[in-house]
């Protein structure tokens, strides 16, 4: 397993940095709108700050992610061959997905 | 100067624009005192405009439209540039530096060449000239507007930027307005006039974070900037500089000393850059000076001024009343002033003394006049002044001032202020230290103290309130909006409270800068803007504002600002008055104090008079300009265009999540390369329309089981999830029942029950009933088209109606009244189905005995059953066809209760029940046929009547009476047919002819195949079309079955999974109906031969027929399965109608098991539980066929070891093996499973222990063959066991040979099936049948004509073979002796009953309930 390429680590980290600052900025407008009502603006707190990750944790996610991956495309897989088809459709995973996401 | 020193006392409560007014005052007196030709400027301005000039000057021949610049310029040449020589030089040397410049402006900028042709002036709002002169020169020069508030500057302002913004469209467009709120109101004005896509404007503050604004800086291309920004950013670099083609300066007034317009403006000319500057300002200045400065500090090379007074300009100047009042001091006050003077008149002295003060009133002196004094006093201090002094005359006027500044805040402001500024400075410092040894000043502060006490009544507030009391008298107090303006944040406060005083006229709220001080807290710009938003929209009707109001607020609904001070700078004056008279008259109430204050204000007014002078005449005398660069080259001459310009709805930049996204993709597209970004859009669609988005929901039957992992395995949840959707599909069915049938509720679990039961007994009545429908459905059709002899046209309900009327009327009606709720409820359909339950009543009621009733009330269910099920599916074309079923089910009910009745009516004879059941099984099929026919030419008489024959006992008699039926029958489906067939004219024929061939036989079978093919040929045929034909052709049965057989192939090829479980429900039903079609087909042939041969065999045949005529119901129950599962196909909600009956199934075969003791009907309840799981799977599969037949084929051994014991579980087991070998099964389910049954039963006797267990082998060895060729060699066995038991006694004409024929054809028939089941097409199938019909045409005697036809020889070999084989059965039956017919009649006729009974004692049960 650990020979076995994954994600790189970087892209994981660029999307989840991604997720994360979208996230931040609507926690900030957000509460920018309910600053609003209050008459007395009180100074923009630090907390919406992005979220960040370490290192090991950004591994362990990659994993996480490739482990996930393959199992939906297995499984999917499985579907689409008992159908006959050579060939993975979107309904192939509909099929799969709700077990799978409760698997994970 | 006494105004902007009036300022500078008033710094320390104002604002933070204060400070930049300080700052600007002391820049002026630098700049003044330091004679204005700074060289250095002029140098610079020389070297930054040298391209420009030369620019003019090269074209000046060329272009004209350049003139009035090149005035200007020209006259800054000649004025501003002091070395004159210099200049002169640099025409040639600047050349060079000119096509550098030149180059890189247009490497920066490019020039649409299209749209610099003409500049375009929006006509959305009325023209008014002076704005379209001044938008025509700030096109092509630097240019300040003067122009009085209210007056449309912004417009001229976005009008140039959106030429701008045509012209260049790579170029930046920089709006700076000096704060927040301004620059939130600009970019909204600016949208609303010109309309610049919002995707490419921005607002940027200081709330937006650095990066965040660089990248905006990258992205957008109009911006609305604080100018704190502007310069931060230019500093920093992330404003793109180059980039620039247009600033517009918003209250340009403030561009004095270091404020952020002159830094950032000094910055961009230091890059240098070409770009336009638009200065907009309402109050240039108060002095020629600062104007001037201004100029200088902005490059300005034009000034634009309008006056109120102005031709152009009055028509547009709403009438502003400027009222002044004077306001006595109070008394107090007057003492309290008093006392002050007693204070300072000591101090002045002392400083007259010294001589830094020149002697004069101490009242006169004002605040700001002391500083410049102490500033004068700095610079040069006398001379004859020791240095130890110094700290005592800086002493001296630090005091002064500050007694001075309580003063003057007693006088404007009242004692409230002074005295909080009093005490404040009384507290700590220099003054505290000096005064505290002061009596008067002691007693000042006493005196002010006791008035306080007293509530100190200011003479100002009361007239305030009085004014403002006095408008909103005369203004609706909704609608008006009123701005106090007061320079004092402290004096607000008091405004405030004097204001809760009449709080129901007055929303009031106060609007004060951002700084916090120690006694009131500031507001943020969020709430600033809250205020001002509440404020428009009528939250608050009152503002109370410090000068942060004052400036570039657009209120439309203004209509009264007071001035609660008066001492200001003329500047502040006419903003503060700009704020109202914008949208209608205005007025403007101005409280002065008497005395110092009310002169302040008349010399300032007098002092802003004489600088209106100045700037007449575009300033041009008074004024030092500078050169601008044209921007648009001079080749193109920009001609105006008026344009009315389609404005989109401005959407405040607040909600944006928009923005943020763009954010983020432009990040990402900066960093990727072209490669990258074109592979992103070829993969990723940039509209959400084409993202797909994963159905959690899509296959709720997919969650019924765990699906195959690969590594992970499934997890807690899973399981869970897995039982809950195993329990609510369970569930979905009878909620569905619940829901949509009212009364039926309580029938339903019994129903289920019930319908099982039915399911089970499939050669009973339940099934034929099915079988009907169809042909009830053409009924009803042939009624339709046709007048029937009877004139039941009018509506279906009637004709059914009437019909039954005929049979038992009274009945009928109590029935119906009580069904009729249920009619209600149901709507169209219970209209239908009302009828039918008079029917099957009225049969019931009929039926004397038990077990007819009993089978009624079960068939009635039944009938529920398949309403709710239509009700299911909803459509109504399905509504209709289960209504149609329903209505076929009860009457054959009614026949085969007829039948029953008749049995029970007449003597128990073996033969006479022969003799019943042969006329039952006629009567079914040719019911099935016919039925419709009689139902709209009044059979049912003809069918009674030949009932009443058949008790006749002579089996020669029912023959004749049959032939003589079929003829009547023939007529009648004639005239039915003729009608019905209009769409297909072949179905026609060939009912007719199969009815004549009832006679004939061979014929038909001929045509039904040329039917099929046909019908083959066309397969692009709709359900609705296949249904039609089902329905019209009820002779012609076998056609529609091919169609049913070819549309489900189709639909199997197209949909892969979804329709998988849809489709393979087809290929069951495809299968089942051909052998449907075969039954009948069989059956007519089985009667001819029986005619031909023996009346005996006939009537066996008869049974076989009409056991076939089950099977055929029951396929025509899969069939109407099928049409119900086609049609929704695309609905979601098919998988549900298409689950629901296999659910149904279930639950019957669940529920069977438990209610019925017997195993017999155990079995079959399993056997069918068996066919739904089969069919299940083959859902899910669509290969699944095989997968099926394997499963199927182990649970039929697993239940064949227990059979063993007995020989009705052998029958059982065969029915089993049956059942569950094919998917298709059904089919073998009907015709094998009901041939054994009857068979078996009449055989039974006969039957030894060894042809039991070679049915074992027989079971036990196809396991490793296909099921089908298991079941075939089961029933193959079973029939050679009954051949061969019936062979021996045998001696009829019927020969072994015969048998042996009846046996190979039996082999082949279903070696044949065996093969096409699992290949599931059609072809094979059709090459089988005809190598079959092929091998067979030798062994058959009359029928090889017919066998032209691959179907008909298949249906006739098959049936062939089963008639053959109850021929011989009936032969060795009526050779060994009329006792063992009886003994197997009864045999017979218990199963039968047997089954009736327990099926119909749940029924009869549940209605109990």
């Amino acid at each position: 397993m650990e020979d076995e390429t994954t994600f790189d680590p970087d892209l994981i980290h660029a999307i989840f940095k991604l997720v994360w600052t979208r996230r931040a900025l609507e926690r900030q407008k957000n509460e920018g709108a309910d600053a609003l009502d209050f008459q007395v603006g009180a100074g923009t707190s630090k907390k919406n700050r992005p979220t960040y990750a370490n290192a090991n944790a950004l591994k362990l996610s990659c994993e996480l992610l490739r482990v996930f991956i393959t199992e939906a495309v297995q499984r999917a897989a499985t579907i689409a061959e008992a159908e006959g088809v050579s060939k993975i459709e979107a309904t192939h995973l509909e099929r799969i997905l709700p077990q799978l996401l409760l698997d994970f | 100067m006494t105004s902007t020193i009036t300022h500078q006392i008033i710094d320390e409560d104002e604002d933070d624009d204060g400070f930049d007014w300080e700052a600007a005052v002391r820049e002026i007196d630098v700049a003044c005192q330091t004679a204005k030709p700074s060289t250095s400027h002029a140098d610079q301005f020389i070297s930054h405009f040298t391209t420009p000039v030369s620019n003019a000057s090269s074209s000046k021949t060329k272009q004209k439209a350049g003139v009035s610049r090149q005035s200007t310029l020209d006259k800054f040449v000649a004025k501003a540039g002091p070395p004159r020589p210099q200049s002169q030089n640099r025409g040639t040397e600047l050349r060079d530096q000119d096509g550098v410049e030149g180059d890189e402006r247009v490497s920066c900028i490019d020039i649409d060449a299209e749209a610099a042709k003409t500049w375009i002036y929006p006509v959305n709002v009325p023209l008014r000239d002076y704005q379209f002169a001044i938008t025509k020169k700030a096109l092509f020069s630097n240019t300040l507007v003067a122009l009085p508030t209210g007056l449309g500057k912004t417009l001229i302002a976005a009008v140039v930027m959106y030429n701008y913004f045509r012209w260049f469209p790579d170029g930046k467009i920089v709006f700076a307005a000096p704060s927040r709120p301004l620059v939130m109101q600009q970019i909204e004005a600016c949208h609303n006039i010109v309309g610049i896509p919002q995707e490419w404007t921005i607002d940027m503050t200081g709330q937006i974070n650095p990066t965040k604004r660089a990248c905006f800086w990258k992205t957008k291309r109009v911006f609305f900037v604080t100018p704190q920004v502007l310069e931060k950013d230019i500093q920093s670099g992330t404003c793109l500089v180059n980039y620039l083609v247009l600033l517009v300066i918003d209250e340009a007034h403030r561009a004095l000393g270091n404020y952020s317009y002159c830094v950032a403006v000094r910055e961009l000319m230091a890059v240098p850059v070409q770009l336009r500057i638009l200065a907009l300002t309402a109050t240039p200045g108060s002095k020629q000076q600062t104007i001037q400065l201004i100029i200088d500090n902005l490059y300005m090379s034009t000034l634009e001024y309008r006056n109120e007074s102005d031709d152009d300009v009055s028509p547009y100047v709403h009438n502003r009343k400027i009222e002044l009042i004077q306001v006595a001091m109070g008394l107090d006050a007057v003492e309290i002033n008093n006392k002050l003077s007693e204070v300072l008149r000591p101090i002045v002295a002392r400083l007259c003394a010294i001589g830094v003060l020149q002697n004069r009133d101490y009242q006169t002196l004002s605040p700001c006049e002391l500083l410049n004094l102490r500033d004068k006093f700095r610079q040069s201090p006398p001379p004859d002044l020791p240095h130890i002094k110094y700290n005592e005359v800086e002493g001296y006027f630090g005091v002064l001032i500050t007694l001075y500044h309580i003063r003057k805040l007693l006088s404007s402001h009242g004692i409230r202020p002074s005295y909080d500024m009093l005490e404040e400075k009384l507290r700590q410092g220099y003054f505290a230290r000096f005064m505290s040894k002061n009596e008067d000043i002691w007693k000042t502060k006493l005196l002010m103290q006791q008035s306080l006490a007293h509530g100190a009544p200011s003479p100002k507030l009361s007239k305030m309130l009085e004014v403002l009391l006095d408008h909103f008298k005369t203004k609706d107090p909704r609608n008006s909006r009123v701005i106090i303006f007061s320079n004092f944040r402290g004096s607000v406060r008091d405004i405030m409270e004097a204001l809760a005083n009449i709080k129901d006229l007055v929303r009031a709220t106060q609007f004060i800068g951002q700084s916090s001080g120690k006694a009131l807290k500031g507001q943020s710009q969020k709430v600033q803007q809250d205020v001002l938003e509440k404020f428009r929209a009528g939250g608050y009707n009152v503002i109370v504002a410090t000068s942060i109001g004052e400036e570039g607020l657009d209120i439309m609904e203004v209509d009264l600002v007071i001035c609660f001070d008066a001492n200001v700078s003329p500047l502040r004056m006419i903003q503060r008055m700009g704020r109202t008279g914008r949208k209608h008259d205005g007025r403007v109430v101005v409280l002065a104090c008497e005395g110092s204050e009310l002169k302040g204000y008349m010399r300032k007014q007098a002092n802003s008079k004489a600088v209106r002078k100045h700037m007449r005449n575009g300033g041009m005398n008074s004024f030092n300009f500078h050169p601008s660069p044209r921007m648009i080259p001079h080749i193109y001459k920009p001609e105006v265009q008026f344009i009315e310009l389609s404005i989109e709805q401005f959407i405040p930049r607040g909600k944006k999540v928009k923005d943020d996204h763009a954010i983020q993709a432009s990040v990402l597209e900066d960093k990727l390369t072209v490669a990258e970004t074109s592979l992103i859009a070829k993969y990723f669609h940039p509209t959400d329309a084409n993202t797909w988005r994963p159905s959690l929901i899509a296959f709720p039957h997919f969650q019924t089981f765990p699906s195959r992992v690969h590594k992970i395995m499934h997890a807690h949840r899973t399981g869970m999830l897995i039982d809950m959707m195993q329990c609510l599909q369970g569930l979905t069915f009878s909620q569905d029942c619940k829901t949509t049938v009212v009364e039926d509720e309580v029938f339903l679990g019994k129903s289920l029950v019930v319908n099982t039961a039915e399911l089970h007994d499939n050669e009973t009545k339940g099934l034929p009933a099915f079988d009907n429908s169809p042909k009830i459905r053409s009924q009803r059709e042939v009624l339709d088209s046709e007048v029937s002899p009877r004139k039941i046209i009018r509506t279906k309900e009637k004709r059914i109606v009437p019909d039954f009327c005929r049979e038992n009327p009274p009945v009928h009606s109590y029935i119906f009244g009580s069904d009729y709720v249920s009619v209600d409820t149901f709507g169209k359909v219970l209209i239908l189905s009302v009828p039918l339950l008079p029917l099957k009543e009225g049969s019931h009621s009929k039926c004397t005995i038990a077990s007819s009733t009993k089978s009624l009330n079960s068939l009635k269910q039944d009938s529920r059953y398949l309403r709710t099920w239509s009700e299911g599916n909803k459509e109504l074309v399905m509504q209709t066809m289960a209504v149609v079923e329903i209505t076929s089910p009860t009457r054959c009910i009614k026949d085969e209760t007829l039948p029953t009745s008749g049995l029970c009516d007449s003597d128990v004879q073996h033969e006479k029940t022969l003799d019943e059941f042969e006329n039952s099984p006629e009567t079914p099929p040719l019911k099935g046929n016919l039925s419709n026919e009689r139902a709209s030419a009044g059979e049912t008489p003809d069918v009674v009547e030949i009932k009443a024959p058949l008790p006749l006992d002579d089996e020669c008699t029912d023959e004749s009476r049959d032939i003589e039926l079929s003829p009547r029958l023939t007529n009648l489906i004639k005239c039915g047919v003729v009608p019905e067939s209009p769409v297909n004219d072949r179905g026609l024929p060939n009912g007719k002819k199969k009815n004549e061939f009832l006679v004939p036989d061979l014929v038909p079978p001929a045509q039904s195949p040329t039917e099929l093919i046909v019908k083959s040929s066309s397969p692009g045929k709709n359900e609705q079309g296949i249904m039609e034909i089902s329905n019209y052709r009820r002779n012609g049965s076998v056609s529609p079955i091919n169609n049913a057989i070819q549309t489900p192939v189709l639909k199997l090829n197209n949909n892969a999974s979804i329709t998988g479980r849809i489709s393979t429900s087809p290929v069951v039903e495809e299968a089942q109906t051909p052998f449907a079609n075969l039954t009948n087909n069989s059956c007519s042939k089985d009667w001819h031969l029986s005619s031909g041969d023996k009346s005996e065999s006939v009537e066996q045949r008869r049974k076989f027929k009409r056991l076939r005529k089950i099977g055929d119901c029951g396929s025509r129950k899969m069939k109407s399965i099928k049409e119900n599962l086609l049609i929704p196909i695309s609905n979601l909600a098919r998988s549900f109608s298409s689950r629901s009956p296999i659910q149904n199934k279930h639950a019957r075969g669940k529920k069977n098991p438990v209610k019925h003791a017997r195993a017999f009907i155990e079995e079959e309840a399993e056997v069918s539980s068996d066919a739904d799981v089969s069919d299940d799977e083959e859902d899910e599969q669509d290969n699944g066929s095989y997968d099926s037949f394997i499963d199927d084929r182990i649970n039929p051994t697993a239940a064949s070891s227990p059979s063993e014991s007995c020989r009705i579980d052998m029958m059982a087991i065969y029915r089993r093996s049956l059942l569950s070998q094919s998917p298709m099964v059904r089919q073998y389910k009907c015709a094998a499973t009901s041939s054994p049954n009857s068979v078996a039963s009449m055989t039974k006797t006969c039957e030894t222990a060894s042809s039991s267990g070679k049915t074992l082998s027989s079971l036990q060895t196809p396991q490793t063959e296909f099921a089908n060729q298991s079941a075939g060699r089961n029933s193959e066995s079973f029939q050679m066991r009954r051949l061969s038991s019936q062979v021996v006694p045998c001696t009829t004409s019927v020969s072994p040979r015969g048998s042996h024929e009846m046996e190979s054809r039996k082999r082949k028939l279903r070696f044949c099936r065996s093969e096409s089941v699992p290949t599931i097409n059609l072809e094979p199938q059709f090459l089988l049948q005809s190598e079959t019909a092929a091998a067979r045409d030798s062994f058959q005697h009359g029928d090889t004509n017919s066998d032209a036809k691959e179907d008909a020889f298949y249906d006739d070999q098959f049936y062939e073979g089963l008639d053959l084989d109850a021929v011989e059965a009936q032969a060795t039956l009526l050779l060994k002796q009329k006792s063992e017919m009886s003994m197997r009649e009864q045999e017979i006729i218990p199963q039968l009953h047997p089954q009736n009974c327990s099926l119909l004692s749940s029924p009869s049960f549940d209605l109990g309930i």
